[in-house]
């Protein structure tokens, strides 16, 4: 064994950095053990990034943690253009949309604001515990009674409202309130993004209400681009860590954690060195940090049938073109930097592209969202419905063929950039699986689904990041809140590391 | 165009005859039959008395191949058998049998069954209830293949006093070294034929495994040579006496599944069952084990008690009384014991009675005398099991009764 640990955090990603600045700054003495030769995980490369638009960072956790609030946006974030076949586009920022009829604007706005007020309540779980079904503590209760005193507070209509569209689908919801078209795909494409579920699908307004959650000070369920962008981000938390006697070491990846009389006792990294720590927490998947690095041999059975089972077939790929000049857009008018463009020209655009990867196919008219990074001359391009488990596997073909819709989808918004790439990659799920240590290539580590949620996410029995073996917790994506940037599972995870005194 | 009807398989309905069929309807004068597994298995074939002597004092013979098989082979053969029963079953060596219970993540007891270790990295489990998901469950992840063999062996149950000289009049060469829980490979008329020394009565008795191809041969066999060993086909009725002599639980009577319960609370933990004795928590990492570790500090909610209880009437489904008000419990498995001269039973008692609170308990007997009931309060008190134990079930080699 070499060196000795309060704690070691496996994987530098957002939420591992989280974790390990908050145990660090509590007076633990962490390691993060990180496998690429960066930190950061999906925000951390910047020649090809997972996740280019890292929105929703937790405001508690940037005050709690000391970091800069101009990570939280300082300047006003530029309007999303909703790409719109049949004219101008839709532009939208908040409960604001422009380029649609008079009286749907109207609609719109309250919609957003009532939606926004509903995902403030279930928005107080987001940095609790999730309670233990059958023996949950009085803390994990109060949490959720929290959320259930938000919740009436809301009023009677609102709550009863609430209760009413929670578990049913954005198709619904969003043709009752403003009809299908380019501002409902924009809305839906924030309801399905990186998950395996179409507009029509059950708990599709959930996870709508998921994004709704996320706080800025320009309002809630924004996109806001941090100052400097990601790499700013990703340099404030791994500042963050080190500048409380953290030590991170890239280029370490993680073969086993070692387990002595049923607790945690450290790491055998890929080179066959050993470390000593008592509290392991694995920012990797729950299926990877369960089956591959702890082993199924410290699991009980029903345990592991239930980590096997958790749903985790990545949907997203990621493309980008680097282009020599941005051409204007068709309509009119250029794409600023940090501009965010979604092409979802109706719900059944979206619900078209997913039909096709139910079934293990490419959809021929994929769906996406894409940022313009100026400064790279970049267009960073996110595209679903690209399912793991493609039919045929994910080939060079597959992925040439993915390159082409999309490319030819936005020759239609913005003419003549097939001609101005110079230059384009894509990544599949499948690359992102073996990448960056999630299951499936699953964005989030897991769907977030409503069976997948609160004291169920990632599965029954695994809900408050401890897991069976003593010392060991999951702090990634996986575990409650979910996925997104908001480095939420991350910091309650070292709540629960130190409340449990790191056994 | 008309539709023409499509010729569908016959599935078979009812009951299916099992290896032995063709013999057990010979002696089945009773034409009385129960549902083992699907399987056509006696209940009585002759009268249960005689039945029920033959156990004790000559020997008989049992059709248990209803019984559920599986195999476990491979590489990590031992680690997932080890990961499935509370027992250490590193400690048990090839051609040996362990009698195990295995437990669910919350430490409540699935099924109980015996493991028959038949090589390094081959095993075989027999037990009641079907296994095959949960074994799925429990190995996956590792390097190992399980077979449902169920329908692949005939077993064959020979018990009572004069098994032994029964197998050694067949020429058995060997079977006097046989220890309890050992197995052996042997002939008997051409057929091969693995024999273990385990059975479900307390006494000595063996247990054969065989092809069943060759079933009825090796049937024929041993009834020739039962002739004057006073061998007896036996049914279900003798054999559930014996069981509860010799202190053997019984799944769906004693106890439930937890994987069956519907009421969370019904499923019970080997702490409750009295069978604290096959969990190994100094092992490592098997199915349940934390929890158990945590049920191992607790007082069981209730316990399973073995109780002997004044006068002869069996308390069949009996409530238990605390100084004859206070209901804390009921009667599970009961019955006059011919060979013990004992009214013995199983009952479930609720914490603290039978555990620290021992005494004034009595069962509330309902007898029913020529169509008028009388209602009986007897005392009873907790003993040990087994009620019936007799060196002759150890003794290596058996004596030549």
């Amino acid at each position: 064994m070499s060196g000795r640990y309060d704690a070691i955090i496996i994987g530098a990603g957002h939420n591992g950095l989280v974790a390990a600045a908050l145990l660090a700054r509590k007076g633990r003495k962490v390691l993060v053990l990180e496998a690429r030769d960066h930190v950061g995980g999906m925000l951390g490369d910047a020649d090809f990034r997972v996740a280019p638009l890292p929105y929703a960072l937790r405001p508690e956790i940037i005050r709690q943690l000391g970091l800069p609030p101009q990570l939280m946006g300082t300047s006003r974030p530029v309007e999303t253009i909703s790409f719109n076949p049949d004219g101008a586009p839709v532009t939208v920022l908040g409960g604001r949309a422009s380029g649609v009829d008079a009286d749907m604007a109207p609609a719109y706005a309250t919609l957003h604001a009532r939606l926004g007020r509903q995902a403030k309540a279930l928005g107080v779980m987001m940095l609790q515990s999730p309670p233990g079904l059958g023996k949950a503590s009085f803390s994990e209760m109060a949490g959720l009674a929290r959320m259930a005193l938000k919740m009436r507070l809301l009023g009677k209509t609102e709550m009863r409202d609430l209760l009413r569209i929670i578990l049913s689908n954005a198709w619904d919801l969003l043709n009752d309130e403003i009809g299908d078209g380019p501002l409902a795909g924009c809305l839906a494409m924030d309801a399905t993004l990186g998950g395996a579920m179409g507009p029509r699908s059950p708990g599709t307004v959930l996870t709508l209400l998921y994004r709704m959650a996320s706080q800025s000070s320009h309002g809630h369920g924004l996109r806001v681009m941090p100052e400097g962008g990601p790499d700013a981000l990703v340099k404030a938390l791994r500042e963050c860590v080190t500048d409380a006697g953290g030590v991170i070491r890239t280029g370490a990846p993680v073969a086993k954690i070692l387990v002595d009389q049923d607790k945690a006792a450290g790491v055998r990294l890929q080179s066959g060195e050993e470390i000593a720590a008592a509290t392991v927490l694995s920012n990797a998947s729950p299926k990877i940090t369960l089956m591959n690095l702890l082993g199924v041999e410290h699991l009980d059975g029903e345990f592991v049938r239930r980590s096997r089972n958790m749903a985790t077939i990545g949907m997203v790929s990621r493309l980008d073109f680097d282009i020599a000049q941005m051409p204007s857009l068709g309509s009119g008018g250029e794409i600023e930097h940090g501009q965010r463009l979604v092409f979802a020209p109706t719900m059944q655009a979206i619900e078209t592209a997913f039909n096709a990867a139910k079934y293990g196919n490419l959809p021929e008219r994929p769906v996406f969202e894409a940022t313009y990074d100026a400064t790279a001359k970049r267009f960073c391009v996110t595209a679903q419905f690209t399912p793991h488990d493609l039919k045929g596997g994910w080939t060079d073909d597959a992925k040439e063929k993915l390159a082409s819709s999309v490319m030819a989808a936005l020759e239609e918004a913005l003419p003549g950039l097939t001609s101005a790439v110079t230059t384009r990659r894509v990544m599949s799920p499948v690359d992102i699986e073996t990448g960056y240590g999630a299951s499936g290539g699953h964005w989030h580590h897991g769907e977030l689904r409503v069976d997948q949620l609160l004291m169920l996410r990632p599965f029954d029995g695994a809900a408050q990041y401890r897991m069976p073996v003593k010392g060991l917790y999951l702090c990634g994506a996986g575990a409650h809140p979910g996925g997104d940037i908001s480095g939420a599972p991350g910091f309650n995870a070292a709540r629960a590391a130190l409340r449990n005194g790191g056994h | 165009m008309a539709a023409k009807a499509k010729p569908v398989p016959q599935v078979a309905l009812g009951l299916e005859p099992g290896p032995f069929h063709d013999r057990l309807v010979e002696h089945n004068r009773q034409q009385s039959w129960v549902n083992w597994m699907g399987y056509a298995s006696p209940s009585v074939l002759d009268t249960v008395e005689f039945e029920y002597f033959a156990i004790r004092n000559q020997s008989t013979l049992f059709d248990i191949s209803p019984m559920c098989k599986y195999t476990i082979t491979g590489p990590d053969a031992e680690a997932v058998v080890n990961r499935l029963v509370t027992r250490d079953i590193r400690k048990l060596k090839p051609g040996r049998v362990a009698y195990c219970i295995w437990c669910d993540e919350d430490g409540n007891v699935v099924d109980d069954g015996t493991v028959f270790r038949l090589s390094g990295t081959e095993f075989r489990l027999c037990c009641q209830e079907p296994q095959l998901s949960w074994l799925e469950d429990i190995a996956w992840g590792f390097d190992v293949a399980i077979t449902d063999v169920t329908r692949d062996i005939a077993g064959l149950a020979l018990q009572g006093p004069t098994s032994f000289a029964l197998l050694k009049d067949l020429g058995l060469a060997g079977i006097e070294t046989l220890k309890p829980f050992g197995i052996a490979d042997f002939r008997i008329d051409g057929a091969d034929v693995t024999i273990s020394r385990t059975g479900f009565t307390g006494d000595l008795g063996y247990e054969l495994w065989m092809n069943p191809a060759d079933a009825l041969k090796v049937w024929d066999a041993l009834m020739d040579a039962g002739k004057l060993r006073g061998l007896r086909v036996i049914g279900y009725e003798a054999l559930e006496m014996a069981r509860i002599e010799a202190g053997f639980l019984l799944p769906k009577v004693d106890f439930l599944s937890s994987q069956t319960v519907l009421r969370a609370d019904r499923a019970n933990t080997p702490y409750e069952l009295g069978l604290e004795w096959l969990v190994a928590l100094d092992k490592p990492h098997f199915n349940g084990r934390r929890a158990l570790l945590d049920l191992s500090k607790q007082t069981p909610r209730r316990k399973l008690v073995a109780i002997e209880i004044e006068r002869d009437k069996p308390a069949h489904n009996a409530l238990v009384y605390h100084k004859k008000t206070r209901e804390v419990g009921q009667v599970t498995s009961a019955l006059w014991s011919p060979t013990c001269k004992r009214n013995i039973a199983y009952a479930w008692l609720e914490a603290p009675f039978g555990q620290s609170v021992t005494d004034n308990l009595w069962v509330e007997i309902y007898l029913q005398k020529e169509i008028r009931w009388q209602r009986r309060m007897a005392r009873c008190q907790l003993v040990q099991k087994p009620f019936f134990v007799h060196p002759r079930r150890t003794a290596t080699p058996p004596a030549d009764y």
